[in-house]
């Protein structure tokens, strides 16, 4: 036990090299970006999509990583998953919270308006305030058993409650109104010239979660084992 | 199941020896559905439009402020432990405390209900439905507002984490309840929104499932 809280809290250089990789990929994924031509009806606005998508698939991704490992934690019981779920949820919020932010800077100039009840929005807004709600949970929590099978608890039915929150929403909304706002996210998506860009920005961003996933689980792991001490 | 039964039955008893926690939920509920239909102002149609919404919140507080009846008394009195050492599996515990929260829920809806049809103009003529929609509704949030009491029952600052984390997870609840609701409300035929009371069934029955299998986990001990 001792000798495993030891390894998983050492900070590897792998780690560090998955870091410094995003963060150099961050960087020339940003000029990419800011090099990109401007889309033929947005005008410079659609270089925000650069970052915009790859952060909004980050956060997903995060969501599923939390659930995974706080599924593996109910079934084996290894605070390591515990400490991986929380990273995951921790680092996820901050690129749900990115993905939120650049979506508002892009809807104002293109919708007219910040924000919009629609399906996707609403849904990602509830997921934040579910992930919000997780933190806020391990924070109240002392005792670290039942701090982790708490956390693993709502980020489970946080996670089941996210497609059946999407439908309602649709359907909400399908129902009764028509639409006021055309969205027109799925024009951009053709030019090799954006695409480009954005999977550069997607592979840097991935290496980054994966990096800062590690990175904070290892100080968990840290912070775990001067606990028990 | 005799269990979950004299659990629920028990814990109702206690709750209305005790009558404060209760009377004090459905008073401030009152209050509530008073103040927001003075803020709607006089005009009939304008209440009737704004009904289902009023009704659905107000029974998400309620959810939540009753969430904490159900494992409250376990806790002061520590009885909890004892409940946790009876020998057999722990959801038992569960169904009798969700069906605890049901009636409860389902007792402040119908006065809901009634106040809303008298101080907000909604006509409660096709009233099978109603209590239908009520039924389901409750038994959604209660599914959660149970669970999320159990799991938080010893902890300090449970009033406030408890709508943190039970509010975005009622919100496919509110929205189906509350559109069939209205439809109701504006009289278009029921075989037009049972969409609606379809998404609160799967809806329900995801999340007892869920969280009756979460319980003996996430439970202490």
């Amino acid at each position: 036990m001792q000798l495993s809280a030891n390894l998983s809290s050492r900070l590897d250089s792998l780690t560090l090299a998955i870091l410094a990789l995003g963060t150099l990929g961050v960087v020339v994924g940003f000029f990419m970006a800011m090099s990109s031509p401007p889309d033929q009806s947005q005008g410079y606005v659609a270089r925000i999509f650069h970052m915009h998508v790859p952060t909004a698939w980050m956060a997903y991704l995060a969501s599923f990583a939390a659930l995974f490992y706080s599924v593996a934690y109910l079934v084996r019981r290894r605070a390591h998953f515990d400490r991986v779920a929380a990273a995951t949820v921790e680092v996820g919020l901050i690129f749900m919270a990115l993905a939120l932010l650049s979506g508002m800077l892009w809807a104002k100039p293109t919708w007219g308006v910040y924000w919009d009840w629609e399906p996707r929005l609403t849904t990602t807004a509830i997921l934040f305030a579910i992930y919000v709600g997780y933190v806020v949970v391990r924070g109240a929590i002392e005792d670290p058993e039942l701090r982790a099978k708490a956390a693993a608890g709502v980020a489970i039915l946080g996670s089941i409650n996210v497609p059946i929150s999407y439908m309602s929403v649709k359907w909400w909304r399908s129902l009764h109104q028509t639409q006021s706002i055309d969205l027109t996210t799925g024009k951009i998506m053709v030019d090799a010239s954006i695409l480009v860009p954005m999977l550069v920005n997607l592979a840097a961003l991935t290496l980054l979660f994966v990096g800062l996933v590690r990175f904070r689980s290892i100080i968990a792991a840290r912070e775990a084992a001067r606990e028990e001490v | 199941m005799q269990r979950i039964l004299w659990l629920a039955w028990r814990d109702l008893v206690l709750e209305f020896r005790g009558r404060t926690g209760l009377f004090s939920v459905v008073f401030f509920l009152v209050v509530m559905l008073f103040v927001l239909a003075l803020a709607f102002g006089p005009a009939p149609q304008e209440l009737r439009k704004a009904a289902p919404g009023v009704l659905w919140v107000a029974l998400a507080f309620a959810g939540s402020l009753l969430a904490g009846r159900a494992f409250g008394l376990e806790v002061e009195d520590s009885t909890l432990d004892d409940l946790l050492l009876l020998p057999g599996s722990r959801e038992w515990i569960y169904f009798g405390k969700l069906l605890f929260q049901l009636v409860l829920l389902l007792g402040v809806g119908l006065v809901l209900l009634v106040l809303a049809g008298g101080l907000f103009h909604l006509p409660l003529q096709p009233w099978g439905w109603y209590v239908l929609v009520l039924l389901l509704g409750s038994l959604g949030y209660a599914a959660i507002t149970t669970f999320y009491a159990a799991m938080l029952a010893r902890l300090r600052g449970r009033e406030v984490l408890l709508p943190l984390l039970v509010f975005p997870l009622v919100i496919p609840v509110v929205l189906a309840a509350m559109r069939f609701t209205q439809s109701l409300a504006e009289g278009v035929p029921v075989g037009e929104v049972l969409d609606w009371l379809r998404l609160l069934l799967v809806f329900d029955a995801i999340y007892v499932t869920a969280a009756a299998m979460l319980f003996p986990h996430v439970l202490e001990g």
